[in-house]
Protein backbone atom coordinates (compact mmCIF):
# COMPACT_ATOMS: atom_id res chain seq x y z
CA UNK A 1 0.00 0.00 0.00
CA UNK A 2 1.05 3.52 -0.68
CA UNK A 3 1.02 4.49 2.96
CA UNK A 4 3.60 1.83 3.68
CA UNK A 5 5.97 2.73 0.86
CA UNK A 6 5.81 6.40 1.83
CA UNK A 7 6.49 5.76 5.50
CA UNK A 8 9.73 7.28 6.77
CA UNK A 9 12.58 4.85 7.21
CA UNK A 10 12.57 5.42 10.93
CA UNK A 11 8.94 4.41 11.20
CA UNK A 12 9.53 1.30 9.16
CA UNK A 13 12.30 0.23 11.45
CA UNK A 14 10.03 0.72 14.43
CA UNK A 15 7.37 -1.52 12.95
CA UNK A 16 9.85 -4.20 11.97
CA UNK A 17 11.22 -4.15 15.52
CA UNK A 18 7.71 -4.68 16.77
CA UNK A 19 7.19 -7.54 14.32
CA UNK A 20 10.39 -9.16 15.56
CA UNK A 21 9.10 -9.43 19.14
CA UNK A 22 7.71 -12.92 19.18
CA UNK A 23 7.38 -12.80 22.97
CA UNK A 24 4.70 -10.13 22.90
CA UNK A 25 1.43 -11.95 22.29
CA UNK A 26 -1.51 -10.45 20.52
CA UNK A 27 -5.10 -10.69 21.65
CA UNK A 28 -8.53 -10.77 20.08
CA UNK A 29 -11.17 -8.70 21.84
CA UNK A 30 -14.94 -8.83 21.50
CA UNK A 31 -16.70 -5.60 22.47
CA UNK A 32 -20.21 -5.34 23.83
CA UNK A 33 -22.90 -4.07 21.53
CA UNK A 34 -26.65 -3.71 22.10
CA UNK A 35 -27.69 -5.78 19.09
CA UNK A 36 -26.03 -9.17 19.41
CA UNK A 37 -28.00 -11.63 21.50
CA UNK A 38 -26.48 -13.38 24.49
CA UNK A 39 -27.55 -16.74 23.07
CA UNK A 40 -25.97 -15.91 19.73
CA UNK A 41 -22.65 -14.75 21.20
CA UNK A 42 -22.51 -17.96 23.22
CA UNK A 43 -23.25 -19.94 20.07
CA UNK A 44 -20.43 -18.22 18.18
CA UNK A 45 -17.87 -18.81 20.95
CA UNK A 46 -18.85 -22.49 21.10
CA UNK A 47 -18.95 -23.15 17.40
CA UNK A 48 -15.96 -21.08 16.25
CA UNK A 49 -13.53 -21.67 19.12
CA UNK A 50 -14.95 -25.04 20.13
CA UNK A 51 -15.21 -23.78 23.72
CA UNK A 52 -17.37 -25.73 26.14
CA UNK A 53 -20.76 -24.21 26.98
CA UNK A 54 -19.58 -23.00 30.38
CA UNK A 55 -16.49 -21.22 29.05
CA UNK A 56 -18.47 -19.71 26.17
CA UNK A 57 -21.11 -18.38 28.58
CA UNK A 58 -18.49 -16.96 30.95
CA UNK A 59 -16.84 -15.09 28.07
CA UNK A 60 -20.21 -13.90 26.78
CA UNK A 61 -21.12 -12.55 30.23
CA UNK A 62 -17.73 -10.79 30.43
CA UNK A 63 -18.51 -9.06 27.14
CA UNK A 64 -21.99 -8.16 28.36
CA UNK A 65 -21.12 -6.91 31.84
CA UNK A 66 -17.56 -5.59 31.43
CA UNK A 67 -17.99 -4.20 27.94
CA UNK A 68 -15.31 -6.41 26.41
CA UNK A 69 -13.53 -9.71 26.77
CA UNK A 70 -10.28 -11.16 25.49
CA UNK A 71 -11.43 -14.24 23.60
CA UNK A 72 -8.13 -15.53 22.22
CA UNK A 73 -4.38 -14.97 22.59
CA UNK A 74 -1.53 -15.83 20.25
CA UNK A 75 0.52 -14.65 17.29
CA UNK A 76 -0.73 -11.67 15.33
CA UNK A 77 -1.62 -13.71 12.22
CA UNK A 78 -3.87 -16.01 14.25
CA UNK A 79 -5.56 -13.05 15.96
CA UNK A 80 -6.27 -11.52 12.56
CA UNK A 81 -7.88 -14.77 11.46
CA UNK A 82 -9.99 -14.90 14.64
CA UNK A 83 -11.01 -11.25 14.25
CA UNK A 84 -12.03 -11.79 10.64
CA UNK A 85 -14.06 -14.88 11.53
CA UNK A 86 -15.83 -13.16 14.44
CA UNK A 87 -16.58 -10.10 12.31
CA UNK A 88 -17.99 -12.52 9.75
CA UNK A 89 -20.43 -13.58 12.47
CA UNK A 90 -21.25 -9.91 13.11
CA UNK A 91 -19.52 -9.68 16.48
CA UNK A 92 -17.62 -6.47 17.18
CA UNK A 93 -14.12 -7.96 17.22
CA UNK A 94 -10.70 -6.31 17.12
CA UNK A 95 -7.13 -7.49 17.62
CA UNK A 96 -4.21 -5.73 19.23
CA UNK A 97 -0.91 -6.28 20.97
CA UNK A 98 -1.36 -7.50 24.52
CA UNK A 99 -0.15 -4.52 26.52
CA UNK B 1 -49.03 -16.21 13.41
CA UNK B 2 -45.33 -16.85 13.09
CA UNK B 3 -43.72 -19.79 14.84
CA UNK B 4 -40.02 -19.63 15.65
CA UNK B 5 -37.34 -22.12 14.67
CA UNK B 6 -37.26 -25.58 16.21
CA UNK B 7 -35.12 -28.65 15.63
CA UNK B 8 -36.75 -31.46 13.72
CA UNK B 9 -35.25 -34.90 13.25
CA UNK B 10 -31.71 -36.11 13.88
CA UNK B 11 -28.47 -36.81 12.04
CA UNK B 12 -28.62 -36.32 8.29
CA UNK B 13 -32.34 -35.55 8.47
CA UNK B 14 -31.85 -32.79 11.08
CA UNK B 15 -33.72 -29.66 10.04
CA UNK B 16 -34.51 -26.28 11.55
CA UNK B 17 -38.12 -25.43 10.88
CA UNK B 18 -40.20 -22.29 11.37
CA UNK B 19 -43.55 -21.02 10.11
CA UNK B 20 -43.64 -17.55 8.58
CA UNK B 21 -46.48 -16.24 6.47
CA UNK B 22 -46.11 -14.64 3.03
CA UNK B 23 -45.75 -11.13 4.40
CA UNK B 24 -43.22 -12.12 7.04
CA UNK B 25 -41.06 -14.06 4.59
CA UNK B 26 -41.18 -11.22 2.05
CA UNK B 27 -40.29 -8.69 4.75
CA UNK B 28 -37.26 -10.62 6.01
CA UNK B 29 -36.03 -11.50 2.51
CA UNK B 30 -36.51 -7.90 1.37
CA UNK B 31 -34.45 -6.58 4.27
CA UNK B 32 -31.72 -9.11 3.54
CA UNK B 33 -31.70 -7.95 -0.06
CA UNK B 34 -31.23 -4.35 1.02
CA UNK B 35 -28.34 -5.29 3.31
CA UNK B 36 -26.85 -7.32 0.44
CA UNK B 37 -26.99 -4.18 -1.71
CA UNK B 38 -25.34 -2.18 1.05
CA UNK B 39 -22.48 -4.70 1.12
CA UNK B 40 -22.04 -4.90 -2.63
CA UNK B 41 -18.89 -2.93 -3.53
CA UNK B 42 -19.44 0.24 -5.54
CA UNK B 43 -23.16 -0.28 -5.38
CA UNK B 44 -25.01 2.99 -4.88
CA UNK B 45 -26.62 3.12 -1.46
CA UNK B 46 -30.06 1.53 -1.51
CA UNK B 47 -31.65 4.92 -0.88
CA UNK B 48 -30.32 6.29 -4.13
CA UNK B 49 -31.76 3.51 -6.26
CA UNK B 50 -35.05 3.07 -4.52
CA UNK B 51 -37.46 5.85 -5.20
CA UNK B 52 -40.20 4.52 -2.95
CA UNK B 53 -40.62 6.50 0.23
CA UNK B 54 -42.43 3.96 2.35
CA UNK B 55 -41.28 2.98 5.79
CA UNK B 56 -39.95 -0.34 4.54
CA UNK B 57 -37.27 1.21 2.35
CA UNK B 58 -36.41 3.64 5.11
CA UNK B 59 -35.42 0.88 7.50
CA UNK B 60 -32.17 0.04 5.78
CA UNK B 61 -31.64 3.19 3.73
CA UNK B 62 -31.78 5.38 6.82
CA UNK B 63 -34.46 6.54 9.18
CA UNK B 64 -33.54 10.19 9.25
CA UNK B 65 -34.49 12.17 12.31
CA UNK B 66 -36.69 9.99 14.46
CA UNK B 67 -37.25 12.77 16.94
CA UNK B 68 -35.99 10.74 19.87
CA UNK B 69 -32.93 11.20 22.02
CA UNK B 70 -31.04 8.11 22.99
CA UNK B 71 -27.62 7.95 24.54
CA UNK B 72 -25.04 10.58 23.83
CA UNK B 73 -24.12 10.80 20.17
CA UNK B 74 -20.78 9.18 20.70
CA UNK B 75 -20.82 5.73 22.23
CA UNK B 76 -19.36 5.30 25.67
CA UNK B 77 -16.47 2.92 25.71
CA UNK B 78 -15.34 0.91 28.69
CA UNK B 79 -11.72 1.95 28.13
CA UNK B 80 -11.96 5.47 26.86
CA UNK B 81 -8.23 5.99 26.99
CA UNK B 82 -7.68 3.26 24.46
CA UNK B 83 -10.31 4.00 21.87
CA UNK B 84 -9.84 6.87 19.47
CA UNK B 85 -12.80 9.06 18.53
CA UNK B 86 -12.71 7.60 15.07
CA UNK B 87 -13.31 4.04 16.23
CA UNK B 88 -16.88 4.13 15.04
CA UNK B 89 -16.44 5.71 11.65
CA UNK B 90 -13.71 5.02 9.18
CA UNK B 91 -13.55 7.91 6.76
CA UNK B 92 -16.81 8.81 5.09
CA UNK B 93 -18.40 5.40 5.10
CA UNK B 94 -21.99 4.72 5.98
CA UNK B 95 -21.95 3.87 9.72
CA UNK B 96 -24.09 0.79 9.07
CA UNK B 97 -21.53 -0.53 6.60
CA UNK B 98 -18.85 0.34 9.12
CA UNK B 99 -20.67 -1.75 11.72
CA UNK B 100 -20.78 -4.72 9.33
CA UNK B 101 -17.09 -4.26 8.43
CA UNK B 102 -15.55 -2.61 11.48
CA UNK B 103 -11.94 -1.55 11.95
CA UNK B 104 -9.92 -4.53 13.13
CA UNK B 105 -7.52 -2.55 15.28
CA UNK B 106 -8.44 0.49 17.31
CA UNK B 107 -4.96 1.47 18.40
CA UNK B 108 -2.99 1.61 15.16
CA UNK B 109 -4.45 3.07 11.96
CA UNK B 110 -1.81 1.43 9.81
CA UNK B 111 -2.51 -2.02 11.23
CA UNK B 112 -6.24 -1.36 10.79
CA UNK B 113 -5.76 -0.33 7.15
CA UNK B 114 -3.66 -3.39 6.40
CA UNK B 115 -6.21 -5.68 8.04
CA UNK B 116 -8.99 -4.06 6.03
CA UNK B 117 -7.07 -4.47 2.80
CA UNK B 118 -6.52 -8.17 3.49
CA UNK B 119 -9.95 -9.12 4.80
CA UNK B 120 -12.64 -6.78 3.55
CA UNK B 121 -13.32 -8.33 0.15
CA UNK B 122 -13.64 -11.79 1.67
CA UNK B 123 -15.88 -10.57 4.48
CA UNK B 124 -18.16 -8.80 2.02
CA UNK B 125 -18.28 -11.87 -0.21
CA UNK B 126 -19.17 -14.25 2.64
CA UNK B 127 -21.82 -11.94 4.05
CA UNK B 128 -23.36 -11.46 0.61
CA UNK B 129 -23.35 -15.24 0.02
CA UNK B 130 -25.06 -15.89 3.35
CA UNK B 131 -27.67 -13.20 2.75
CA UNK B 132 -28.44 -14.55 -0.72
CA UNK B 133 -28.64 -18.11 0.49
CA UNK B 134 -31.05 -17.07 3.24
CA UNK B 135 -33.18 -14.99 0.84
CA UNK B 136 -33.45 -18.06 -1.39
CA UNK B 137 -34.45 -20.26 1.58
CA UNK B 138 -37.24 -17.85 2.47
CA UNK B 139 -38.45 -17.45 -1.10
CA UNK B 140 -38.64 -21.15 -1.90
CA UNK B 141 -40.55 -22.01 1.29
CA UNK B 142 -43.45 -24.39 0.72
CA UNK B 143 -46.47 -22.64 2.09
CA UNK B 144 -45.53 -21.06 5.38
CA UNK B 145 -42.98 -23.73 6.28
CA UNK B 146 -39.36 -22.54 6.26
CA UNK B 147 -37.05 -25.53 6.56
CA UNK B 148 -33.26 -25.30 6.75
CA UNK B 149 -30.47 -27.83 6.91
CA UNK B 150 -27.54 -27.20 9.26
CA UNK B 151 -25.57 -24.98 6.88
CA UNK B 152 -28.68 -23.10 5.82
CA UNK B 153 -29.55 -22.51 9.49
CA UNK B 154 -26.12 -21.03 10.26
CA UNK B 155 -26.34 -18.82 7.16
CA UNK B 156 -29.79 -17.63 8.28
CA UNK B 157 -28.55 -16.98 11.83
CA UNK B 158 -25.70 -14.80 10.57
CA UNK B 159 -27.86 -13.07 7.94
CA UNK B 160 -30.40 -12.15 10.63
CA UNK B 161 -27.51 -10.72 12.66
CA UNK B 162 -26.33 -8.57 9.76
CA UNK B 163 -29.84 -7.21 9.15
CA UNK B 164 -30.32 -6.46 12.86
CA UNK B 165 -26.92 -4.73 13.02
CA UNK B 166 -27.94 -2.40 10.20
CA UNK B 167 -31.38 -1.64 11.64
CA UNK B 168 -29.84 -1.23 15.11
CA UNK B 169 -27.40 1.30 13.68
CA UNK B 170 -30.23 3.13 11.90
CA UNK B 171 -32.20 3.20 15.15
CA UNK B 172 -29.17 4.66 16.92
CA UNK B 173 -28.76 1.77 19.36
CA UNK B 174 -25.50 2.28 21.26
CA UNK B 175 -26.06 0.86 24.70
CA UNK B 176 -27.83 -2.15 26.10
CA UNK B 177 -30.86 -0.26 27.41
CA UNK B 178 -31.39 1.80 24.25
CA UNK B 179 -33.98 -0.65 22.90
CA UNK B 180 -36.05 -0.14 26.06
CA UNK B 181 -35.70 3.62 25.75
CA UNK B 182 -36.89 3.43 22.16
CA UNK B 183 -39.85 1.28 23.19
CA UNK B 184 -40.85 3.92 25.71
CA UNK B 185 -40.45 6.64 23.09
CA UNK B 186 -42.60 4.67 20.65
CA UNK B 187 -45.53 4.18 23.03
CA UNK B 188 -48.58 5.83 21.55
CA UNK B 189 -47.14 6.19 18.05
CA UNK B 190 -49.19 5.00 15.10
CA UNK B 191 -48.01 1.54 13.95
CA UNK B 192 -47.16 3.08 10.55
CA UNK B 193 -44.86 5.71 12.10
CA UNK B 194 -41.34 5.02 10.79
CA UNK B 195 -39.94 4.57 14.29
CA UNK B 196 -42.77 2.32 15.49
CA UNK B 197 -42.57 0.25 12.31
CA UNK B 198 -38.78 -0.09 12.34
CA UNK B 199 -38.84 -1.02 16.02
CA UNK B 200 -41.55 -3.63 15.47
CA UNK B 201 -39.56 -5.14 12.60
CA UNK B 202 -36.37 -5.11 14.69
CA UNK B 203 -38.10 -6.87 17.57
CA UNK B 204 -39.62 -9.46 15.24
CA UNK B 205 -36.15 -10.23 13.84
CA UNK B 206 -34.73 -10.39 17.38
CA UNK B 207 -37.36 -12.94 18.37
CA UNK B 208 -36.81 -15.01 15.21
CA UNK B 209 -33.04 -15.00 15.65
CA UNK B 210 -33.33 -15.92 19.32
CA UNK B 211 -35.37 -19.04 18.48
CA UNK B 212 -32.82 -20.08 15.85
CA UNK B 213 -29.81 -19.43 18.11
CA UNK B 214 -31.37 -21.58 20.83
CA UNK B 215 -32.16 -24.35 18.35
CA UNK B 216 -28.55 -24.28 17.11
CA UNK B 217 -26.75 -24.13 20.46
CA UNK B 218 -24.77 -27.34 20.89
CA UNK B 219 -26.58 -29.49 23.41
CA UNK B 220 -29.88 -27.71 22.83
CA UNK B 221 -31.61 -31.00 21.99
CA UNK B 222 -30.70 -32.43 25.37
CA UNK B 223 -32.38 -29.64 27.25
Amino acid sequence: MEAVSLAPVEQQSVSSDAAAEPDVPWITIVWNDPVNLMSYVTYVFQSYFGYAREKAETLMLDVHTKGRAVVSTGPREKMEIDTEALQGYGLWATFQKDE
Amino acid sequence: MAKGFKRRGRGVSLRYAARLDDGERALVAGLMEQVRDLLTPDEPVAAQRRTGDDAFDDIVAGLGDLGVELSADSPTWPDTGQVPETARSFGERDPALERLLPAGNRADDQVAAEYRRLTEDGLRRRKIDGLERSMASLRRAAGDAVELDGEGAVAMLVALTDVRLVIGERLGLREDDDVEKLEEAAVGLEPAHPLAFALAVYEFLTWLQETLAHALLPGADQG
